[in-house]
């Protein structure tokens, strides 16, 4: 289980995350949903290290995360995709890919992975000796993709995979995520496209302003009342704040 | 006229690519930390006093100075790292208060040991004439260039090769994504600047082997550097040393042509005019921000 407790998390003087409590099962495909603003590329930023938290604890297994370095997460089998932005821009395509292998114990497997990654991705393939920077937005974010797969991570965490990107491609991305979760990998998506999420997904949390509001199994989950959530409309029930997976 | 220009040429191109080994230098580091280090001239200088050294004590051949070279280059440029890692506060303004100072201190420091007297090698086997063709140089201005583009190549193939060359690029086009990858920033840093003083280094003995050195000679190469990596545009290897030999003719061609009172000025002119016209530099596209 990776294990979110009481986590706050912002940047500098601006809180973003308040005392948030989510619990990923291993094995399964947890998606977080939310609108803009609601703190879910903040969650798996601070998960990873990358936002500073200020209380709260995160741990996988049991195994406490909070006080790791970023860099020490991908040889525990975390791996963060962030959106396609952050792919390195002056280097090639491969470069980038080989970035993805660099802890030592990865490095042994680095052919082997990159031919997997250029099978997901033959889009890749083509452009490997390309600049990151000159791709498209999709490409970027496939780019980003195969990055984050190239250490074989266990836990998943991938950030609005679909943003930007036309329907085909987000087809074939949500297809990647099925194949990896039947390979047992662990994985937590942030997403706005609702709808595909939920497909997906076994379990669904809802965030808004920092706070969770929603904790519900995907097969459970009345899509109605899911959206008076999400756009916080008159009447709805919005302050099960402490609502997580037992 | 012709043979004089054409020889120009040939001597502006052999000093830029010693001047390709210092910016370099200036460019690794300001990739990964994001910091002018205004004290990497002082670095090369301090080199070259190292050579003094070994050749005026030990009575040895200056290149037998790079080893002590690069250990003292080195430590300094590690030192440098240290101390710019210690600013939490508003590092681009302050590291350049602080790499400034150290600067003065080496200068400083190189002027009260070595005195202000213009030093050079007194080798009789470097000041051997060398001819190509219809041009002339010393043995040590066309060692020095050799010498400079062989180390040039190296860190390119370090820098697309090696997990650690590859690193200190990753950190420098993004440094989150890079901590996502498993690389530490800091570690990634440190090398940088230790790469960046082993080429100081060898800069350094190649300028007192080639030329004359004194302690103001820091100051100045640091201002050739910078000017370099901005008229290059971009942190490519190719890009740098194209520029560094570009500002190593222009400055031939004015002593040559005009007046070697002019030398600097016109390196500083055509920085300018490339500022103006072309502000992202001589090989840089147009990039998108953020």
């Amino acid at each position: 289980m990776l294990k979110v407790e009481n986590l706050r998390a912002g940047y500098g003087a601006i809180n973003v995350l308040w005392d948030v409590s989510l619990n990923f099962p291993l094995g399964e495909l947890t998606a977080i949903i939310g609108p803009n603003g609601a703190g879910k590329s903040t969650l798996l930023k601070a998960v990873m290290g990358l936002v500073p938290t200020t209380q709260g604890s995160v741990s996988l297994d049991g195994y406490p995360l909070t006080d790791r370095a970023t860099w020490d997460m991908a040889s525990l089998g975390l791996a963060l995709i962030p959106e396609g932005r952050m792919v390195f821009r002056d280097m090639t395509v491969e470069e980038n890919l080989t970035m993805g292998a660099f802890p030592k114990p990865h490095r042994a497997a680095l052919g082997r992975n990159l031919e997997r990654v250029f099978g997901l991705f033959p889009k890749l393939r083509e452009r490997r000796r390309q600049l990151a920077g000159s791709l498209s937005g999709g490409e970027a974010q496939m780019l980003a993709m195969g990055r984050g797969l190239m250490s074989e991570p266990r836990v998943l965490l991938i950030d609005e995979p679909s943003l930007g990107l036309a329907p085909v491609i987000v087809r074939e991305i949500f297809d990647i995520l099925r194949g990896l979760k039947q390979q047992g990998v662990t994985i937590v998506l942030v997403e706005q496209n609702t709808r595909m999420a939920l497909g997906l997904a076994d379990g669904v949390y809802l965030m808004r302003a920092g706070r969770v509001i929603l904790a519900e199994r995907a097969a459970a989950v009345d899509i109605d009342r899911l959206h008076d959530l999400y756009f916080a409309r008159e009447g709805a029930a919005g302050d099960v704040a402490d609502a997580v997976f037992k | 006229m012709f043979e004089l220009i054409l020889q120009a040429l040939y001597s502006g191109l052999l000093v830029g690519g010693v001047y390709a080994l210092i910016a370099l230098g200036l460019a690794l580091t300001f990739g990964t930390m994001r910091v002018i280090n205004l004290a990497h001239g002082e670095l090369v200088l301090l080199a070259a006093y190292m050579a003094y050294v070994v050749e005026s004590r030990l009575q040895l051949n200056p290149v037998f100075a790079v080893p002590l070279a690069v250990l003292v280059a080195c430590t300094c440029s590690a030192l440098v790292y240290l101390l710019v890692d210690r600013i939490r506060k508003n590092r681009e303004l302050n590291s350049l208060m602080l790499t400034f100072a150290i600067g003065i201190i080496i200068t400083n420091a190189v002027l009260l040991i070595f005195s202000g007297d213009v030093r050079s090698t007194g080798s009789p086997f470097m000041q051997d004439a060398v001819q190509l063709g219809p041009l002339f140089s010393m043995k040590s201005e066309l060692g020095a260039f050799v010498v400079s583009l062989v180390l040039v190549l190296a860190l390119w193939q370090w820098l697309s090769r090696s997990w650690y060359g590859r690193a200190v690029r990753a950190v420098s086009s993004n440094r989150d994504a890079a901590k996502l990858m498993g690389i530490n920033p800091a570690k990634t840093e440190l090398i940088s600047f230790i790469v960046a003083g082993a080429l100081a280094a060898c800069a350094g003995v190649a300028l007192y082997s080639s030329s004359v050195v004194h302690p103001p000679l820091g100051h100045a190469l640091t201002v050739k550097a910078f000017i370099i990596t901005v008229l290059a545009g971009v942190g490519s290897v190719p890009g740098v040393l194209a520029a560094a030999l570009l500002l190593g003719v222009t400055e031939a061609m004015t002593v040559t042509l005009w007046s070697s009172a002019l030398q600097e000025l016109v390196g500083m002119t055509l920085f300018l005019v490339v500022l103006l016209v072309l502000p992202n530099g001589l090989f840089g596209s147009a990039k998108r921000r953020g």
